[in-house]
C-alpha cells in the first residue's frame, strides 16, 4: 500500500483515491462520454471493427457451409461428441458472467466503484451471451429440427425431456439473455435521453427518442427506474449463479469420469467470473486508452478487478487441486485414470497450458504495481482468457477421449472449420462491442454523475463534527 | 429336416427347375436384357398358372422391382398367393469359393436379394457365415461390374464375339485345339468338370490351366507326396481334444473356417467349471484370428515352419509315437522351445486319435507330407482329418500358369480363355505374365468386372454373379450343392458354364439347360421329381458327401522328397528378413477389392482398414526406428514395394508380413488405388513366403485409418478371463471381479417383470474376433461405408464393433476380443440426457431410438459409458448409387446425417417374428427371433432371447457363473452380458507363461 500511494496522482482529504479522477463536472461527464458517441471515431476503431467484421463474415460463411454440409466438418469423432462448439459455448456464457456480476452484485454489495465500467461489461454480456447462443444451434446435428428443444404444443405430443441437463440450458441461458438485455436496457434510459436531448438532426433523434421511453429525468421517473434497476439487481443475482451452475449440469450430470463431479456449479461460476473480469479488463484497457477515459476508468478500477481475478484463481485453482484429491479419495480406477490423463496423457500439454493461464499468472497480481499497469494487465487478461478456454477445452475433451473402455479412445484434432468458427465468433463479438462504443454511450453518464463529489456535496461533513 | 430356416415356419419356395424348363418364354425372359414381363405370355390361362408357379420366382419378381423403369408389367389384378409384399422369402443357394462351396440362404425382398444367410442344412456352414459370404451381396450390386462386351476396350456385343469367336474356332477345330488355353479359377462343380470335359472334347489338344494366388494346392500337393492319392485334407475339429495349428488359420482365412469355427467352438464351450474344453496350441509366424484363440502360442519363422515340424516329428517319437524319422536328424538340434515342443507333443500323443495337427496353405507341400504322416502316426487320419477326393475339382497350380506363361512366350499358345481370373493382377511377379499378355493373338475374359485383365483382354465378355445363374457345386467333402439364381441378371452377361458350351459346341445354352443336362448324368442323382424338388429347396442333395478317402503312406516317398527338399534351419536375420504374402482378413486375395464393407471392416488383428500395411514385430520396429504409418520400403529378389509399416505385436521376429489383394488398378470406384499391390514382388516358387527381404524406412509417414488406437484393456475388467483351472477353483471370478457398493437407485426403477424382455449373451470364450457379425449387422441394417477419411476420424458406422486387446509380454502377447454393441441398459445413461425424448425405453427392454425426433446433439454418445452409439457426422448415403440402393433392407430406414444411430436388436426381425406369431396365432417360442449377429456367427458366440422365459437359452446362459456385465457399477444395467473367457492351458506351460508375464 505504501508504494502505490506515491503513484497515485490524486487523493482527497481523507487519503482515498477518488473513483473519478480529473475532478470531472457534471458537464464534462456529459461532453467526454457523449462525445464518444456523437464525434468521428479514432481511425484504431476503424482498424478494429474492418478486422472484426472480415471475421465475422469468415465464420457466418462457416456456419453456413456447416449447416449444409454437416458437423463432419468439424474433427469430431465417435468418443469426442463434443469439441470445440461446446467449449466456445461455455467459454462465452463464462465471459458474459463479469457484466451481470458487476451490475448486479455489485451493485447490491454498493460498490460504487462499478458504475465506470458496468455500461459496457453489460454490454459485453449481451454479445457474449450472443457468441454463446450460436453454438448450441449450429452444433447439433439437424439444425432445421433445433426446435424440438423447445416445450412448444406439437400434433405429436411430444414434449422435450426435462431430464436433459440439455434443456435446462435452453432455459438457464434464455432466461439469463433476457434479463441481462432489460438491465441493459433499462440502465440505458437516461443516458440515452441526454443523447437525444444533445441530438441535432432528423433520424438520430428520432430512434433516441423511442427508444429513450420520454424519459425527462423528473423526480418520478428517477423514482421508478431506481426501484425497477433495483429489482432487476435483484432478479438477476441468482441468475449469475445459477446460468453457469445450469451449464455445469451439462457436464456434472452425465456420467463420464472427469464430468461427473459435485464440485462443478461452484467450480464452473467461479472461473466464470474469473474469465468475465478478464474480458473486462480486456476490453476496458484499450478503450480507456484510445476515448480518453482514464479519469472514469481509472488504475483503481483495473486493481480492483485485478483482485477479483486474483481470488478467483485462487478458486479454480482449489477446484482443480480438489477434483485430483477426490478422483484419488474416490477410488474409482476410471476417475483416477482421468484425472491422470488429463495431466500426463496426451492432452498434458493442454492441462499445462490451463494451469500455467490460470493459476501461475495471476500471481503477479500480489503486486500492486503489477495490477495497475495497464500493459501487465492486459496480457495478463488475454492469457486468463486462453487459459479458461483450455479449462473446458481440458473438461469436454480429455474426458471424452479416453473414457470407460480403451477400445474406444481416439485424439481430437480440430478442423479449419472449429478454428474458423470460433474465430468468428470473437470477429462477431467484437463487431457488435466497437458498434456498441459508436452509438450508446460507454459509460453510464447518470450513474457517474451520481458518485461525484458534487453529487454529494456534504458527503464530509460529518467529518467536521 | 423339412425346414431351411428354424426361424420360419412358413411355406418355402424354390424356383421349380422342370416347370421352368418347359416354358421357353421364361427362358427367353431370363436371357433379355430388359425382359417386359408376363405380357407377352400368349393365354392367360397360362399366364395365370405362370404366375401361380412362378409365385416366387425371383427372376420375375426381380423383374418387378429392380427393373422398374423399364417394367411394362401391370400391377397382379389377382395377386399370386404366395408373395406378399413386405414378407420376405428365402431361397437356398451355394456360393463356391475355390475347391470349396458355402450352402448359403438368400433373404429376397419382392425378388430382390438382400442378405446372406448361412443354410443350416449344408455341412460347410451349418446356418452360420462369415464375413466374406455375408459381404457378396453386396458384390452382386457393385456398380463397377461390366455391363458390356468390349473388344480391345471398346463397347461391342455378345453377337460380334460370337461372330468372331465362329472364325477363331474353326482354326481350332481343325488342329485340335492346338495353341489354345483356358486358364481358370479353381473350382468344384459338377457341370464345370462336364463343361470342362465337353470343351476339351471338342478341343482335345487344348490346354486347362488353373491357378489361384492363394489356394489348397500346397495341401493337396502334400498329400500327394506323402500318399501317392491327391486328396483335400477337411479337418473336424470338433472332434479334436487337441489341436496342433501349424500356421493354418483355421478360424478366419482357411478355406472351411466357418466348420472349423462350429468344431471349434462345440468343442470349447462351457456351461459350467465341470464341463471339458479343447485345447488349442498355434505356431505361426503372424498374427492370425486363430493365434488369438490359442491356448498357447508360439511364434516361430516362416521359413522354420518345416524345421519345427521336423522337431515336433523328432520329440513325438521321443515320446514313442510311431513315425518314421530317419530323414529328419538333421533336425536334432534346434532353438526352438523345448519345453513347448516337449508339452505340445505329450498333449499331441495323449489325445492321439483325438488331437489334430493342421498345416497351413502357407507351408511347403513337404511340410503338409510330414504332417499327413503325424496324424497318421497320431491315429487322427480318419477321425479329426478326412481326406477327400478331387472329383469335379479343378486343383490350381503354380506350375501349371508359369508353363503357360512361357508358352506364350514362346507363341505356343495363341489365344487365352480366362474363366473369372485374373491373372495380369494377380499372377507372381516374377512371372511377368503382364508380358506375356500382351504377345496373345486372341484372348477371352469373361468376369464379373473387366479387371485388369479384362482391360487388356481382346474379347472381354461380362459375366454373372453366382446369385444369378443356375450351377452346381461340392462342398470340400463332396457335398453336393446348388447354385439357383435369385434375379434375372442385372446386366445380362454369360455364366461360365454358358460361355464354356458356346465356346466348346458354337450353340448358345442357358446355364439352367446345362446344368439340367448334368443332373441328368450324376449317378448319384434320384431322378424322381420329389427328390428335385426338394433338392432345390434344400439347395444341396443332403447326405451326398463323398466317402473320404483312406490314402496309406508310403514312408519311402515321403523320405525321398525330404530328402531332395530339405527345411532351412538358420533363422531369418536383420539383413535376410521373411516376408509372408499372406492372405487379406478382408479382400481374400483381391477379389472383394470393390466391396466397400470389406475394405471398412477392421483387420480383426491390426485394426487397420483400407489399407494393407508391412507387419512387423515391435522389435523390428524399434531397430529401424519406425513407429506406425511410417512409409517404408520392402524389398525382396523380384522387386520392392513401398508402404506404411504397422507394428504387430508378437509377430515373428524379422518377418514381413504383406496382405494380398490391394492396390488394384481396376477393380472399380471403390478398389481403385486403395492399398499397395505386393503380387509385383511375388516369386514364383514361394508364393506366400520368401525369404532375404529386406526393409527401409523412407522417412515419409502415411495416414493410416485404424479403428482402435489402444492396444491394452488398462487393467479394467472389461474382457475377464481366467485358466480353466484358476475358474474351476473360483468358478465366480468373473462377476466377482468388480465390487462395488450396493446400487441403489434415487427413484424407484422400472421393473420390466412382464411379456418379453430381450437380452443377448456373447461368449467370450467361444468368440474369436472374426468380424463376421460386424458385417452381418451391416448388411441387416443397412449401415453406411464412411471411407478412409472418415475412418481415420474415428467416424465409422459399425453397430457391432470387434474390441481387440492384448496383454502380457509385447514380443509374445496374448489377444483377445470383444464384440460391442449397444449393451440395451435398462437405465440407460443416454435416455436420460437427450433433450428431446429421441432415445427411449420401451416395454421390452429395448433402448430403441427416433430418427425422426433425433436433432443430433450427441450428448447420449458422450454419455454412453461404451461408445456404441454412431453419429452420422455427413451424409454418408448421399452418394449411394441407385444400384447399391438394392441391397439396402427395406425393413430398416436409412438414416440421414445429423442423427445419432445403434445396435437395436434386431428390432424388425423382432417385429416380423410378433406379426408372424400373431398372424399364425401362437405365441413366440424361444429361437424364432434371430439378430443378425446372432444368425451369422460361426461359433454361436452369441445368443438372444427373453430372459424372463426360465427355457429360453439366453436366461441359461446368464444363470451361468461365468455372466457377467461390463461396467455395470453406473448401474446402468446392461441387457447384453459376457460370458468370461476361459482359456485352457496346459498347467506345465502356464506356469512358465506367468513367470515371463511376471518378468516382462
Amino acid at each position: 500500500m505504501e508504494s502505490s500511494v506515491k503513484s497515485t496522482a490524486a487523493t482527497t482529504a481523507n487519503g482515498k483515491v477518488p473513483l473519478i479522477l480529473g475532478n470531472p463536472t457534471f458537464n464534462t461527464v456529459t461532453e467526454t462520454i457523449s462525445g464518444i458517441v456523437e464525434n468521428k471515431p479514432p481511425r484504431i476503431w476503424w482498424g478494429i471493427f474492418s478486422v472484426s467484421v472480415v471475421l465475422a463474415a469468415v465464420g457466418l460463411s462457416m456456419i453456413g457451409y456447416l449447416i449444409w454440409e454437416g458437423t463432419g466438418i468439424w474433427g469430431l469423432n465417435n468418443p469426442v461428441g463434443w469439441g470445440w462448439a461446446i467449449v466456445n459455448f461455455v467459454w462465452w456464457v463464462g465471459i458474459g458472467h463479469a457484466g451481470t456480476l458487476i451490475s448486479a452484485i455489485l451493485f447490491l454489495l454498493r460498490q460504487r466503484w462499478r458504475t465506470s465500467i458496468n455500461r459496457f461489461a453489460e454490454a459485453m454480456t449481451i454479445f457474449a451471451v450472443i457468441c454463446a447462443l450460436v453454438f448450441p444451434g449450429i452444433h447439433v446435428g439437424r439444425v432445421w429440427m433445433a426446435y424440438y428443444m423447445f416445450p412448444l404444443p406439437n400434433q405429436m405430443g411430444m414434449w422435450p425431456n426435462f431430464r436433459s441437463p440439455l434443456l435446462w440450458d435452453v432455459f438457464a441461458v434464455g432466461t439469463y439473455f433476457i434479463v441481462s438485455l432489460m438491465f441493459w436496457y433499462v440502465g440505458l434510459i437516461p443516458d440515452l435521453a441526454t443523447l437525444r436531448d444533445r441530438a441535432k438532426k432528423g433520424i438520430r433523434k428520432y430512434v433516441l427518442a423511442a427508444f429513450s421511453l420520454g424519459w425527462r429525468g423528473a423526480n418520478r421517473h428517477w423514482q421508478h427506474y431506481e426501484k425497477a434497476y433495483l429489482l432487476l439487481a435483484g432478479l438477476s443475482t441468482p441468475l449469475v449463479l445459477s446460468v453457469h451452475t445450469v451449464v455445469s449440469f451439462d457436464f456434472a450430470i452425465a456420467q463420464l469420469p472427469g464430468w461427473h463431479t459435485t464440485i462443478f456449479p461452484p467450480y464452473f461460476v467461479a472461473g466464470a467470473i474469473f474469465s468475465g473480469f478478464a474480458m473486462v479488463t480486456t476490453l476496458a484497457i484499450p478503450v480507456r486508452h484510445f476515448f480518453g477515459l482514464k479519469n472514469f476508468i481509472t488504475n483503481k478500477h483495473l486493481g480492483n478487478m485485478a483482485m477479483i481475478m486474483l481470488l478467483t484463481s485462487y478458486m479454480v485453482g482449489y477446484a482443480y487441486g480438489c477434483e485430483f484429491f477426490v478422483a484419488w479419495y474416490s477410488g474409482n480406477e476410471y476417475e483416477q485414470f482421468t484425472f491422470i490423463n488429463r495431466a500426463f496423457g496426451p492432452y498434458a500439454w493442454a492441462y499445462w497450458i490451463m494451469i500455467t493461464c490460470n493459476v501461475a499468472v495471476p500471481q503477479i497480481f500480489w503486486s500492486k504495481k503489477m495490477r495497475t499497469k495497464p500493459i501487465v494487465l492486459f496480457i495478463a487478461s488475454i492469457l486468463i482468457n486462453v487459459g479458461m478456454w483450455f479449462e473446458r477445452f481440458v473438461i469436454t475433451v480429455t474426458s471424452l477421449s479416453r473414457d470407460f473402455i480403451p477400445a474406444n479412445w481416439d485424439y481430437f484434432s480440430p478442423t479449419i472449420f472449429d478454428v474458423g468458427i470460433y474465430v468468428g465468433t470473437i470477429g462477431i463479438f467484437m463487431s457488435l462491442f466497437l458498434i456498441f462504443l459508436r452509438f450508446l454511450p460507454t459509460i453510464a453518464m447518470a450513474e457517474v454523475k451520481f458518485i461525484l463529489p458534487q453529487a454529494n456535496p456534504h458527503a464530509h461533513d460529518h467529518h467536521k463534527v | 429336416m423339412s425346414s431351411i430356416k428354424k426361424k420360419t415356419d412358413q411355406k418355402k419356395y424354390w424356383r421349380s427347375m422342370d416347370q421352368l424348363a418347359d416354358t421357353p418364354e421364361f427362358n427367353a425372359l431370363l436371357q433379355r436384357e430388359f425382359p417386359e414381363g408376363a405380357s407377352e405370355l400368349k393365354d392367360p390361362v397360362s399366364r395365370r398358372k405362370f404366375l401361380t408357379i412362378m409365385g416366387a420366382s425371383i427372376a420375375l419378381a426381380g423383374t418387378t422391382s429392380c427393373r422398374r423403369p423399364v417394367e411394362k408389367i401391370v400391377p397382379y389384378v389377382k395377386a399370386p398367393e404366395e408373395i406378399i409384399p413386405g414378407v420376405a422369402k428365402y431361397y437356398a443357394t451355394t456360393l463356391p469359393f475355390g475347391l470349396n462351396a458355402y450352402g448359403v440362404l438368400v433373404e429376397s425382398h419382392e425378388g430382390r436379394p438382400t442378405k446372406i444367410e448361412g443354410n443350416e442344412l449344408h455341412p460347410a456352414t451349418m446356418g452360420a457365415s462369415n464375413s466374406w459370404l455375408q459381404a457378396s451381396i453386396l458384390d452382386l450390386y457393385d456398380p463397377d461390374r461390366s455391363k458390356y462386351v468390349r473388344h480391345n476396350g471398346n463397347r461391342s456385343t455378345w453377337k460380334a464375339f460370337a461372330e468372331s469367336w465362329g472364325k477363331i474356332a474353326e482354326e481350332y477345330k481343325t488342329n485340335g485345339g492346338e495353341g489354345l488355353a483356358v486358364l481358370s479359377h479353381a473350382w468344384s462343380s459338377p457341370t464345370m468338370a462336364r463343361m470342362q470335359r465337353v470343351f476339351l472334347d471338342a478341343f482335345p489338344k487344348a490346354r486347362w490351366v488353373t491357378y489361384e494366388p492363394v489356394s489348397d494346392e500346397n495341401k493337396i500337393a502334400g498329400v500327394k507326396i506323402a500318399t501317392g492319392t491327391p486328396a483335400l485334407p477337411v479337418f473336424t475339429l470338433g472332434k479334436a481334444q487337441v489341436i496342433l495349428s501349424l500356421d493354418a488359420d483355421l478360424l478366419l482365412t482357411e478355406p472351411d473356417n466357418i466348420r472349423h469355427n462350429k468344431g471349434f467352438a462345440q468343442g470349447r464351450r462351457l456351461t459350467s467349471e465341470k464341463d471339458n474344453m479343447n485345447r488349442l496350441y498355434v505356431v505361426e509366424p503372424v498374427f492370425s484370428v486363430t493365434g488369438g484363440m490359442a491356448d498357447h502360442r508360439l511364434k516361430v519363422q516362416a521359413r522354420q515352419m518345416g524345421a519345427f515340424t521336423a522337431a515336433l516329428a523328432l520329440e513325438l517319437k521321443a515320446q514313442g509315437v510311431n513315425i518314421d524319422v530317419s530323414t529328419l536328424g538333421d533336425y536334432a538340434s534346434h532353438n526352438f522351445d523345448k519345453k513347448w515342443l516337449t508339452e505340445v507333443s505329450k498333449d499331441l500323443r495323449r489325445a492321439a486319435g483325438k488331437s489334430l495337427v493342421a498345416a497351413g496353405q502357407r507351408l511347403a507341400p513337404e511340410i503338409h507330407a510330414l504332417v499327413f504322416a503325424i496324424n497318421a502316426a497320431l491315429r487322427n487320419n480318419g477321425t479329426t482329418v478326412s481326406y477327400f477326393s478331387l472329383r469335379d475339382k479343378a486343383v490350381p497350380a503354380r506350375a501349371e500358369l508359369a508353363e503357360l506363361t512361357q508358352n506364350i512366350e514362346s507363341g505356343r499358345i495363341s489365344t487365352l480363355i480366362l474363366l473369372d481370373s485374373n491373372p495380369v493382377f494377380n499372377a507372381p511377379g516374377e512371372l511377368n505374365f503382364k508380358q506375356a499378355f500382351e504377345k496373345l493373338t486372341h484372348s477371352i475374359h469373361l468376369g464379373l468386372h473387366a479387371n485388369e485383365t479384362g482391360a487388356a483382354a481382346e474379347w472381354h465378355i461380362n459375366g454373372t454373379h453366382t446369385l444369378e445363374t443356375w450351377g452346381d457345386a461340392r462342398a470340400g467333402d463332396g457335398t453336393f450343392s446348388i447354385i439357383q439364381p435369385l434375379i434375372a441378371p442385372l446386366f445380362a452377361g454369360k455364366s461360365e458354364n454358358e460361355l464354356l458350351h458356346f465356346l466348346a459346341t458354337g450353340e448358345e445354352k442357358t446355364s439352367h439347360d446345362i446344368m439340367q443336362e448334368s443332373w441328368k448324368s450324376l449317378s448319384v442323382f434320384d431322378q424322381s421329381e420329389k427328390n428335385r424338388r426338394r433338392v432345390l429347396h434344400d439347395g444341396l442333395l443332403q447326405d451326398s458327401a463323398l466317402a473320404p478317402l483312406r490314402p496309406r503312406l508310403r514312408i519311402s516317398a515321403l523320405a525321398a522328397a525330404l530328402r531332395a527338399n530339405p527345411f532351412p534351419t538358420a533363422p531369418a536375420s536383420a539383413d535376410d528378413f521373411d516376408v509372408i504374402f499372406a492372405t487379406s482378413n478382408s479382400l481374400l486375395d483381391g477379389r472383394f477389392a470393390n466391396n466397400g464393407w470389406l475394405h471398412e471392416l477392421p483387420d480383426p488383428v491390426s485394426k487397420v482398414t483400407w489399407e494393407n500395411v508391412a507387419l512387423i514385430s515391435v522389435a523390428a520396429a524399434k531397430k529401424l526406428g519406425v513407429q506406425n504409418r511410417d512409409v517404408v520400403t520392402v524389398k525382396v529378389a523380384a522387386g520392392e514395394i513401398t508402404l506404411p509399416v504397422w507394428l504387430q505385436p508378437g509377430l515373428a521376429e524379422n518377418t514381413i508380413a504383406l496382405e494380398l489383394g490391394y492396390g488394384r488398378s481396376r477393380a472399380g470406384r471403390i478398389g481403385d488405388g486403395v492399398g499397395v499391390d505386393i503380387y509385383p514382388i511375388q516369386s514364383l516358387q514361394y508364393g506366400y513366403f520368401q525369404q532375404g527381404g529386406s526393409i527401409t524406412p523412407t522417412g515419409d509417414s502415411a495416414e493410416v485409418a485404424n479403428t482402435q488406437d489402444h492396444n491394452s484393456m488398462e487393467d479394467r475388467a472389461l474382457i475377464r478371463e481366467a485358466s480353466l483351472d484358476e475358474y474351476r477353483k473360483n468358478p465366480d471370478f468373473a462377476p466377482e471381479m468388480v465390487q462395488h457398493p450396493p446400487l441403489k437407485s434415487l427413484w424407484e426403477e422400472h421393473k420390466y417383470d412382464k411379456g418379453n424382455q430381450w437380452a443377448m449373451a456373447i461368449d467370450l470364450t467361444t468368440c474369436t474376433g472374426c468380424s463376421a457379425c460386424t458385417i452381418a449387422c451391416q448388411s441387416e441394417n443397412n449401415i453406411p461405408i464412411v471411407g478412409k477419411d472418415q475412418v481415420n476420424r474415428g467416424r465409422e458406422m459399425h453397430w457391432m464393433r470387434m474390441d481387440r486387446y492384448f496383454s502380457g509380454d509385447e514380443d509374445n502377447p496374448e489377444m483377445a476380443m470383444q464384440p460391442v454393441a449397444c449393451q440395451h441398459c435398462e437405465m440407460a445413461p443416454c435416455e436420460e440426457v437427450c433433450p428431446v425424448a429421441a432415445t427411449s425405453h420401451d416395454k421390452e427392454g429395448l433402448n430403441v431410438m427416433t430418427y425422426n425426433r433425433c436433432i443430433g446433439t450427441r450428448y447420449c454418445s458422450n454419455n454412453c459409458p461404451y461408445k456404441v452409439r454412431h453419429f452420422n457426422f455427413l451424409n454418408y448415403t448421399k452418394d449411394t448409387p441407385e444400384i447399391v440402393q438394392m441391397v439396402m433392407n427395406p425393413d430398416v430406414t436409412v438414416r440421414f446425417r445429423g442423427v445419432m444411430e445403434k445396435c437395436t436388436y434386431c428390432l424388425q426381425r423382432i417385429n416380423e417374428a410378433k406379426h408372424r406369431a400373431k398372424v399364425e396365432n401362437k405365441s413366440l417360442k424361444d429361437g424364432d427371433i434371430v439378430t443378425a449377429c446372432q444368425q451369422t456367427c460361426p461359433a454361436d458366440a452369441i445368443v438372444f432371447g427373453n430372459m424372463l422365459d426360465p427355457e429360453s437359452k439366453v436366461s441359461k446362459v446368464r444363470q451361468q457363473n461365468r455372466d457377467y456385465s461390463i461396467i455395470a457399477e453406473l448401474n446402468n444395467r446392461p441387457r447384453t452380458t459376457y460370458q468370461a473367457k476361459i482359456r485352457n492351458f496346459n498347467t506345465a506351460l502356464a506356469a512358465e507363461k506367468k513367470e515371463h508375464a511376471e518378468h516382462v
